[in-house]
């Protein structure tokens, strides 16, 4: 993000260009207590000053000039100092060029000679005005054009993603009418529940990504002894079912403060991840879940003996929509949603990994 | 060959063959890099006149459809010659559309889902361009 300085505390740097020494004491006299002024004699000294401080916000220059006009100086920094706003001190002999470079948007203001106190200080405030609006403009613009990049992706997975399970439906209910065989409706109505399930999840996980973007944190104690008795209630069913040892053991001493909401949900998750990406033909499958809370910071480790994650996917697997394994297909939420909410817990995460032997995520959370 | 990352459209696409023609043999990839290994290695050893028709799923997670055409058309002409690509997608989008007909290898597009009649057409425009006779 942008630092902001306030106005009132930083004065404004102004630099004024004129070939008559008597002018350019006259200016900075002026206005040296409101603002920071630089002088300039000449094109090359103006232009030193402005490569020196390219925080300088206004420009004013004389037209008449010897070599250059002030028009044309204008004209000429344009592409090399785009940012300050360029303002032009004239005596009314010379409007017909003024108007033109005013037209060619390379003027915002004219100031007739000899100037008042009151015209310059007004055009000061609205040219700072307008320089702030304009770069923070092009901030804004850029993070708009992330924006609607990510949301072209999130388009096109969400379409495919619900699409997808949906147009599998409506096949297997066309391909149900010439079936007469129980067993095979058996075996297509699981695979139907299946995809539902799929979608279902695909469905929770948006949500939780709408949630993660929203809404302030509710801190509240944690006892990580209940969540663990939770977490077993959770996951004891899929542990037993595909015969996967699941161990928790917690380590707390001290009291911990956080929201129970995105703290479940990266729990959740990782441990959802390590439940689904075993090895089927594995024996000794298991998943471990270690929570230690020591000053001040929990420290969480799930550790599984599953597939593991190739080394060059390792990078990426915090991506929205990145998923690195076909076997299993992931909805492409999890892992962006428990980075979300570390994120919002000030928390960090590894994650180490060996193909076919397991993967080991380490989260840690500091207390609020 | 179909090559598709979903269980349930496997089931629902080997029905639709058999339903089609009796004598087809089909084999199923759920990963995109499986199959394309697979066209690797007997690509090379089918005789020059056989014919694989391929159903190929487009939206698949790490390789999809786009990319497994990508290396496929990057195979041998003759290897290539034997396999009739047909892509399955469930989208309508205009753009998927135009960057699935860019890719010279891909003789046909299917809707998901899967219609009889559908596939019944692209199989016997197979037979009519490969110069085959139904057994």
């Amino acid at each position: 993000m942008a630092q902001h300085t306030p106005q009132m505390a930083e004065k404004i740097k102004i630099l004024y260009l004129d070939d008559e020494p008597d002018n350019l004491t006259g200016f900075k006299a002026s206005f040296r207590f409101d603002y920071q002024i630089f002088t300039a004699v000449n094109v090359p000294e103006a232009l030193r000053y402005l490569a020196e401080h390219p925080d300088i916000k206004i420009i004013f220059c004389d037209q008449r000039m010897p070599g250059k006009t002030g028009v044309e100086f204008f004209e000429d920094i344009r592409g090399t100092f785009p940012a300050p706003i360029r303002i032009l001190i004239t005596a009314y002999t010379d409007l017909e060029s003024v108007i033109g470079a005013i037209n060619r948007g390379n003027i915002f203001r004219f100031i007739k000679k000899p100037w008042d106190q009151a015209d310059i200080i007004s055009a000061i405030d609205e040219a700072n005005k307008y320089y702030h609006t304009t770069s923070v403009l092009s901030i804004k613009n850029e993070e708009l054009r992330k924006a609607y990049a990510e949301l072209d992706k999130f388009a096109y997975s969400v379409s495919h993603d619900i699409r997808g399970p949906l147009s599998g439906i409506l096949g297997a209910i066309n391909v149900a009418r010439e079936i007469y065989d129980i067993g095979e409706m058996k075996e297509m109505l699981f695979l139907m529940e299946k995809s539902l399930k799929k979608l279902d999840t695909y469905i929770l996980s948006m949500h939780d990504y709408y949630s993660l973007q929203r809404g302030e944190l509710r801190i509240t104690d944690v006892d990580f002894n209940k969540i663990a008795d939770e977490l077993r209630d959770i996951f004891g069913m899929v542990a037993g079912t595909n015969n996967i040892k699941f161990d928790i053991t917690v380590d707390q001493r001290e009291p911990f403060r956080s929201d129970t909401v995105p703290l479940m949900l990266i729990l959740n998750n990782l441990l959802s991840n390590a439940f689904k990406y075993q090895n089927k033909a594995q024996a000794d499958k298991s998943v471990e879940l270690a929570i230690v809370v020591h000053r001040g910071i929990v420290n969480i480790e799930v550790k599984d003996t599953g597939m593991g994650i190739l080394g060059n996917h390792i990078g990426e697997i915090f991506n929205l929509f990145y998923r690195a394994s076909s076997q299993e297909a992931g909805s492409g939420f999890g892992l962006y949603n428990v980075k979300s909410a570390l994120l919002k817990l000030n928390g960090h995460i590894e994650v180490n990994s060996a193909l076919n032997k397991g993967t080991t995520f380490k989260v840690s959370i500091p207390t609020k | 060959m179909v090559i598709d990352d979903t269980e349930l459209d496997h089931f629902i696409a080997k029905k639709m063959i058999y339903h089609a023609y009796k004598r087809f043999e089909v084999k199923p990839f759920y990963e995109a890099v499986s199959a394309l290994d697979y066209i690797k290695g007997e690509g090379t050893l089918l005789k020059a006149n056989t014919n694989t028709l391929v159903l190929l799923d487009i939206y698949m997670p790490v390789m999809n459809g786009y990319e497994f055409l990508d290396a496929f058309e990057a195979l041998d002409p003759a290897i290539q010659n034997k396999y009739y690509v047909v892509a399955l997608t469930s989208s309508h989008e205009p753009a998927d559309m135009n960057l699935i007909s860019s890719y010279k290898s891909v003789k046909g597009v299917l809707s998901k889902p899967l219609l009889a009649e559908d596939l019944s057409a692209v199989i016997r425009r197979m037979m009519i361009e490969k110069d085959i006779e139904m057994l």
